[in-house]
C-alpha cells in the first residue's frame, strides 16, 4: 500500500501541471488583460468617447461615429484612428474607454477620455500643410500636453477614398508620421553638433569660419547653397546654417562624440506616449576625416530622427535640459459624467543637455529667428527655432523642417513642423509654424 | 478603490433616478415591472459578489472536513521479538522482510528481503503468506509453504527469527475505531449543503433577468430539482449511516455552475442537464454499491471490455458527423457520446487487485484495450478524448508497475503517433499552428475562440458581468462546453471559475491521500486514475481555452454543458469515493461489525463544533437504535464466497501468475516481483520512527 501511495505522485504531477498552467495564465491575465479587452473593444464591449480639450467629440465608442465636422475628422484621424491604424488612441486607449481594470473587468461601465489636443488647431495645421505630406506638432514643454498633432496625408474615416490603396498621394496614409516614422533631419541636427561643440570645444568663442560655398574633404565636396560669409562666429554659422562650418566642427569633434550627443538629446530613443511607442532615430558614427562624418554633422548622411523625440528635444532646450515626454490624455471620466475615473498620469521626463548648454542653444536659436528667419512672421512671440532642409536624394525636393519653441512662460510651447518635399525649410515649414503658433497663442 | 466607490455611487444614483422615473409611471403594474427591471441587474451584481465568499466558505468547509489531521494511528496487531521488541502491524496488508520497503522490517541476514506477508480481512481474520521458499517460514514450528490462517499467540519463525503474533482484541479495535472515528468526523455536511443551497439560489436568481415566464419556470425548476437531488442523495447517505459528503458536495457545487451556465445561455438546455445529473447520481450510487463487492467488480472486466469494444465499433461504423467528430450515437431523440462511458469502462478494466499486481502480463490486456479505444476515437477524430485515455493509461501503468522507463517509452511512442496524426489531419495541425499565436489568428478558426475567451475572462474581472446582454462569449460556438471556463469568468467572475478548477485539483489530492489507508490496491488505482482523468481533462479544457495548450475541445468535468459527460463524471466519482476508508465515509466499504455498534445515528449533529462536549450529550437510546439497525447492511455471506475463492487460488498448485510450471508454484520469484511493483518502503508513516530494530547497535545481533 505504501509503495502504491508513493506512485500516486503521477496523479499529483498532473494536478500540479494544471495548477502551474493556471498560475501562468493568471500572470498573463494580470499583465495583458487590458490588451485582451482592448483588442475587441469596438466589437464586444461598451466603449466611451474621445473628446478634444474643448469637449468636441472626436470618436464615440458606443456608436463608432467620428467627429461631426468633416475637417475635424480629417485633421484628427491619425490621433483617433480607425480599424486600419495600429498605433492610434482608439486602440491604445481601448482598455480605458471600456473602463477595464483587473478587479472589476469592464463591469462598472465605460470611460470617456478627453485629449489635450485642440481639434481646431489641428484643422488649422492640416490646412497649413496645404496637401503636402508632413507633420505638425505643438506641445507644452512644461507639462507635456500636446496641443496639436497632425500627420498628413489623411482622409475622412466616415468616407474613405475608394482609391486609397492605389493612389500614390495616399502612400503611407495609415502611418502616424509623428510617432512611427523617421526622417533625415537636415540642418535641424546642427543643434546637436552645436551642443557638442559648446561642451567639448573650449575655444568655441574663438571659432571663426569663412564660407566659400564648398568645402573639400578628401576629394569629396561639402557644399553650401552659397558663400555664407567670412569670419563667421558660431552664432552666425548656425543662423546661416553653414554646412562647411558644421562639417568642420563635426570632423573636429569626431563621429563618436557626435553620436554620444545625439543619444544624449534623446534622439536615438523610443518614447512611450500614452502606450504608443515612437520610432527610434539613428546616427552612424562615420570614420574620422571622412566627408561622411562632415555630412553626418549637418544632419545628412545616415542621420534619421523621429518628429516626436525631436519635439521633446526642442522642449528640453527651452526647459533647461529637462525633456517632458508628450502626453495626449487630459482626463478620464466615467461615461456621461464629469466624475474622474483615473488619476492624471504623472509627467514623464528625461534629461538632455546641461542648463548652461541649453541656455546657449536657446540664445542662438533666438538669434536665428531675429537675424535670419524674420521675427515679423511670428508677431510678438519670442520664437527660438532652427530650420532644416533635408536632402532626400532621388531628385526629389528636400524635406523642409522648422523646429523650436516659444521662450515665454505664458506660452511654453515647443513645435516641430515637417513638410515632406517642401523645399526650403525656413520659408515653407516656418510659415506653417507661424500660422499654428499664432492660433495656439491667440487666447 | 476610491474609483470603485465613486463608480458604485454613480451607478446607485442613476439607479435611483431610473426607479423614480419608473414609479412615476401612471400605470401601477407597468411601473412596478419597470422598477424591477431597473433594480434586478443591480441586485444581481450584489448577489454575484456575495456568491464568491459563499463559494469559498463551502470549499473551505469541504477541505477542512477532507483534510483534517489524523490524530491517532491504526494498529491492527503486532509482532513481539525474542528480546521484547514490539513491531506494530499498521496495515491490513503487511510485508515482512529484510528490505527497506517492507512494512515490518527485520534486518537479519537469514530473513529474505520479502519474506512473508501478514494479511487481514475485514472480519479481523489474519493470514500468513510466505513470499519465498529459500529461507524457511514456520508457524508454531510447522513449515509453511502456502497461505495459512494465523491467530493471536501463534509463534512465527522467519528464517530462524522467532516472533509472537498478536492481533488486537475486539475491545481494542472498538476503542481504536472510536478514536479514529472521532478524529475523522466530518465537518457537519448538512450545514455545508445548506450553504450550497443558498449558493444555488444565488446563482439561479442571477440567471433570471431578461427571462420570461416559461424560461423562469424552467430555471427555477431545474435548480429546485438539483437541490432536491442533492438532499435526497444526502438522505440516502444518512440512512446508510454515512456522513462524509465532501466529494459529493464538490460535485454538486460544480453541477451548480453548470446549471448557471446553461440557464444563462438557454434555459431549455437545463432539461437535459437536469435529467443527466439525476442519471449521473444514479450511476454513482449503483457503481458505489457494485464496487462494494470486489469479486463481482473484477469479474465484470471482460463483459465491460467486450461491450465497450462493440459500442465503439458500432459508433465508428455508424456514427454521424457532428462538430467534426463522429463521436455521437443517436437512439431516437436521445443522443450520447459513447467515448464518455468508455472512460468508466476503462477504469473497470485498468484497475487491479493486489494479486493481479504480481502479474505484469495483465497490463498487456489494459494496453491492448486502451489502444483499441484510442484507435476508435482517432477514427472518430475525437483526439482530445483519445489523449485523455492515453494519459489514463500512463497513470494506470505507472500505478501498477512503478516503472518510469516503461511509462516514458509509451509516452515517446504516443508522441511519435501524435506527430503522424498531425501529418495526416491538417485541421488539427491548424490548431497547433495558431497555438501560442492566437492573437494573430483572431479572425480565423485558429484563434477565434481562444482570443474571445481570454478577452471575455479579462472583461469579467473577479466578480463577472452577469448574464445580460453585455456578455458575449456564451453565444460563441461551443462556448458552453469547450470555453466554459471563460463563460463562467465572464458571467460570474474569475474567482468562481478558479474555484471550479481548484476543486478538481482537490479531488486528485483526495485520491492520493486515500491511497495510504485504502483496503485494496484496486480502489487506489481506480481512484487515482479517475482523478487523473478528471484533472487532465480539466487541463486540456481550461488551458486549451486560454491558449496555454492547443484547443482540443474536451469538456470541463461536471461543468461543461453535455449530458454524457455529466453522467460519466459522476461515474468516475464513484471510483474516487470507493477509496475513502474513513469509517463513516463511503458506503462502498462495509462498516466493520465492531465499529458499527458505536457510531451514533446523529453523528453529524453531535460532531458539530457546538457540541464540543459531545460525550456528555451522548444519547444511549440513539446508540441502541443504531445497534438494531445494522443487520441489514451485513453482507458478509457474499463476501465469504469471494474469500474462499481467493484462498483456493493460492492453494491451487496450478495457479501461478507468472506462469511457472505447475508444482513449483513460482514462489521463488516472488522476491523479484515484490522488489519492483508492490510493497512500499521507508519508515512507519504513522510513528515516523525507524522500523528496523537492529539499526540500533545495542540491538544488533540479538536473536531469539
Amino acid at each position: 500500500m505504501k509503495r502504491l501511495k508513493r506512485r500516486t505522485i503521477i496523479a499529483l504531477i498532473l494536478a500540479a501541471a494544471l495548477a502551474a498552467g493556471m498560475l501562468f495564465f493568471l500572470l498573463q491575465l494580470a499583465l495583458k488583460g487590458s490588451d485582451w479587452v482592448g483588442f475587441f473593444a469596438a466589437q464586444y464591449y461598451n466603449a466611451g468617447a474621445i473628446y478634444d480639450r474643448d469637449g468636441t467629440l472626436l470618436y464615440n465608442g458606443e456608436t463608432g461615429e467620428y467627429a461631426e465636422n468633416q475637417t475635424t475628422r480629417v485633421a484628427t484621424l491619425h490621433l483617433v484612428g480607425d480599424q486600419n491604424f495600429g498605433t492610434s488612441l482608439r486602440s491604445v486607449l481601448a482598455d480605458r474607454l471600456t473602463g477595464y481594470n483587473f478587479v472589476t473587468g469592464t463591469s462598472l461601465g465605460s470611460h470617456d477620455v478627453s485629449l489635450t489636443v485642440d481639434a481646431d488647431l489641428n484643422a488649422t495645421a492640416y490646412a497649413a500643410l496645404n496637401g503636402h505630406r508632413g507633420v505638425v506638432a505643438v506641445y507644452d514643454y512644461t507639462t507635456g500636453d500636446v496641443l496639436c498633432l497632425v500627420s498628413s496625408p489623411s482622409y475622412d474615416p466616415e468616407n474613405p477614398p475608394s482609391n486609397i490603396n492605389d493612389n500614390p498621394a495616399y502612400e503611407g496614409v495609415y502611418l502616424n508620421r509623428f510617432f512611427s516614422s523617421t526622417f533625415p533631419p537636415g540642418s535641424v541636427f546642427k543643434l546637436v553638433t552645436t551642443a557638442a561643440a559648446i561642451e567639448e570645444k573650449k575655444d568655441l568663442a574663438d571659432f571663426r569660419y569663412t564660407c566659400t560655398g564648398s568645402l573639400e574633404v578628401e576629394g569629396d565636396v561639402i557644399t553650401c547653397p552659397y558663400a555664407h560669409g567670412t569670419d563667421m562666429d558660431i552664432n552666425q554659422c548656425l543662423a546661416t546654417s553653414c554646412n562647411g562650418a558644421y562639417a568642420t566642427l563635426a570632423m573636429e569633434l569626431g563621429g563618436r562624440t557626435l553620436g554620444d550627443y545625439t543619444d544624449q538629446a534623446g534622439l536615438l530613443d523610443s518614447l512611450n506616449v500614452n502606450g504608443i511607442s515612437t520610432a527610434a532615430g539613428s546616427f552612424v558614427a562615420e570614420p574620422d576625416g571622412s566627408a561622411y562624418l562632415g555630412w553626418s554633422g549637418v544632419g545628412q548622411d545616415k542621420d534619421l530622427v523621429n518628429p516626436c523625440s525631436l519635439l521633446a528635444f526642442m522642449g528640453s532646450i527651452a526647459n533647461e535640459g529637462e525633456a517632458v515626454v508628450p502626453n495626449l490624455v487630459g482626463s478620464e471620466t466615467i461615461r456621461g459624467t464629469a466624475i474622474p475615473a483615473a488619476l492624471p498620469a504623472g509627467k514623464d521626463t528625461y534629461e538632455t543637455y546641461s542648463p548652461e548648454t541649453c541656455q546657449r542653444l536657446k540664445e542662438m536659436m533666438r538669434n536665428n529667428v531675429v537675424s535670419q528667419y524674420g521675427q515679423s512672421q511670428f508677431g510678438e512671440l519670442a520664437v527660438c527655432a532652427k530650420s532644416g532642409t533635408a536632402e532626400v536624394g532621388g531628385g526629389a525636393e528636400p524635406h523642409a523642417w522648422f523646429a523650436g519653441f516659444i521662450d515665454d512662460a505664458d506660452h511654453p510651447l515647443a513645435f516641430v513642423v515637417l513638410v515632406e518635399n517642401g523645399s526650403a525649410g525656413a520659408r515653407v515649414a516656418g510659415s506653417v509654424a507661424a500660422q499654428v503658433l499664432a492660433q495656439a497663442t491667440a487666447d | 478603490m476610491e474609483e470603485l466607490f465613486t463608480r458604485l455611487g454613480v451607478i446607485f444614483s442613476q439607479l435611483g433616478d431610473q426607479v423614480q422615473a419608473a414609479l412615476e409611471n401612471p400605470d401601477t403594474g407597468a411601473a412596478i415591472a419597470a422598477a424591477i427591471d431597473v433594480i434586478l441587474p443591480v441586485a444581481c451584481g450584489i448577489l454575484r459578489v456575495v456568491a464568491v465568499p459563499l463559494a469559498i466558505l463551502i470549499i473551505v468547509r469541504c477541505l477542512m472536513s477532507l483534510f483534517r489531521e489524523k490524530t491517532g494511528k491504526e494498529i491492527w496487531g503486532w509482532l513481539t521479538l525474542g528480546d521484547g521488541t514490539r513491531l506494530d502491524l499498521c496495515h491490513w496488508e503487511n510485508a515482512l522482510g529484510r528490505g527497506a520497503w517492507a512494512d515490518v522490517s527485520l534486518d537479519f541476514p537469514t530473513v529474505s528481503r520479502s519474506h512473508a506477508a501478514l494479511l487481514r480481512d475485514d472480519k479481523g481474520n489474519w493470514k500468513l503468506q510466505p513470499l519465498q521458499t529459500k529461507n524457511g517460514t514456520r508457524l508454531n514450528g510447522k513449515k509453511v509453504t502456502h497461505t495459512v490462517p494465523v491467530h493471536s499467540g501463534d509463534i512465527l519463525d522467519l528464517g530462524g527469527v522467532g516472533m509472537e503474533f498478536y492481533a488486537i482484541s475486539e475491545a481494542e479495535e472498538r476503542e481504536q475505531a472510536m478514536r479514529w472515528g472521532v478524529a475523522e468526523r466530518p465537518l457537519s455536511p448538512g450545514r455545508t449543503l445548506g450553504y450550497l443551497m443558498v449558493f444555488q439560489i444565488l446563482m439561479a436568481v442571477q440567471c433570471l433577468p431578461g427571462r420570461e415566464g416559461q424560461e423562469i419556470a424552467m430555471i427555477a425548476g431545474a435548480f429546485a430539482i438539483l437541490m432536491a437531488a442533492m438532499w435526497v442523495t444526502y438522505g440516502i447517505y444518512r440512512s446508510l449511516k454515512r456522513t462524509a459528503f465532501e466529494v459529493e458536495t464538490i460535485a454538486f457545487f460544480l453541477c451548480t455552475l453548470s446549471f448557471a451556465v446553461g440557464a444563462a445561455y438557454d434555459p431549455t438546455t437545463l432539461l437535459t442537464q437536469t435529467i443527466c445529473v439525476i442519471a449521473g447520481i444514479a450511476v454513482f450510487l449503483v457503481l458505489s454499491v457494485l464496487l462494494r463487492d470486489l469479486k463481482s467488480t473484477v469479474s465484470l472486466r471482460w463483459p465491460v471490455a467486450i461491450f465497450t469494444c462493440l459500442l465503439l465499433v458500432f459508433n465508428v461504423a455508424l456514427g454521424a458527423q457532428i462538430f467534426g467528430a463522429r463521436n455521437w450515437i443517436h437512439i431516437g431523440p436521445i443522443g450520447f457520446q459513447p467515448s464518455e462511458f468508455v472512460k468508466i469502462a476503462f477504469l473497470f478494466t485498468g484497475a487491479a487487485t493486489l494479486d493481479r499486481l504480481f502479474a505484469r502480463r495483465n497490463l498487456i490486456f489494459t494496453i491492448l484495450f486502451c489502444g483499441f479505444c484510442m484507435g476508435c476515437l482517432a477514427l472518430m477524430s475525437d483526439f482530445g478524448t483519445a489523449l485523455i485515455f492515453f494519459v489514463a493509461l500512463l497513470v494506470i501503468a505507472f500505478l501498477r508497475s512503478g516503472d518510469v522507463g516503461f511509462v516514458a517509452l509509451m509516452a515517446t511512442a504516443a508522441g511519435a503517433g501524435g506527430w503522424m496524426i498531425l501529418q495526416f489531419k491538417p485541421y488539427i495541425a491548424n490548431r497547433f499552428g495558431a497555438w501560442r499565436h492566437v492573437w494573430e489568428h483572431a479572425t480565423d478558426s485558429g484563434g477565434f475562440q481562444q482570443t474571445r475567451t481570454m478577452s471575455a475572462i479579462a472583461s469579467g474581472g473577479l466578480f463577472g458581468k452577469g448574464t445580460g446582454d453585455e456578455v458575449f462569449l456564451k453565444n460563441i460556438g461551443a462556448a458552453n462546453t469547450d470555453l466554459v471556463f471563460g463563460v463562467i469568468s465572464e458571467q460570474f467572475g474569475l474567482i468562481l471559475a478558479l474555484c471550479a478548477v481548484f476543486l478538481l485539483l482537490v479531488l486528485v489530492v483526495y485520491a492520493a491521500r486515500c491511497a495510504a489507508t485504502a483496503r485494496s490496491s484496486y480502489y487506489v488505482i481506480a481512484a487515482n486514475s479517475a482523478a487523473a482523468m478528471l484533472v487532465f481533462q480539466a487541463t486540456l479544457n481550461v488551458l486549451g481555452a486560454v491558449d496555454i495548450l492547443p484547443l482540443t475541445g474536451v469538456t470541463l468535468p461536471f461543468v461543461s454543458l453535455g449530458g454524457s459527460s455529466m453522467i460519466s463524471c459522476w461515474g468516475l466519482l464513484a471510483f474516487l469515493k470507493a477509496a475513502d476508508t474513513r469509517p463513516n465515509a463511503s458506503f462502498t466499504l462495509k462498516l466493520p461489525k465492531r465499529i458499527r455498534g458505536w457510531i451514533p445515528p446523529d453523528a453529524d449533529r453531535m460532531y458539530d463544533d457546538r457540541y464540543n462536549g459531545w460525550y456528555d450529550d451522548y444519547d444511549e437510546d440513539a446508540y441502541d437504535d443504531y445497534g438494531d439497525g445494522y443487520d441489514e447492511y451485513d453482507d458478509y455471506d457474499e463476501y465469504d464466497d469471494y474469500e474462499d475463492e481467493y484462498d483456493d487460488r493460492y492453494d491451487d498448485d496450478s495457479y501461478d501468475p507468472r506462469g511457472a510450471p505447475p508444482g513449483q508454484k513460482g514462489l521463488g520469484s516472488w522476491d523479484d516481483l515484490l522488489d519492483g511493483p508492490l510493497w512500499p518502503e521507508g519508515e512507519d508513516p504513522l510513528t515516523g520512527r525507524p522500523r528496523n530494530p537492529s539499526r540500533h547497535p545495542e540491538e544488533r545481533g540479538k536473536r531469539p
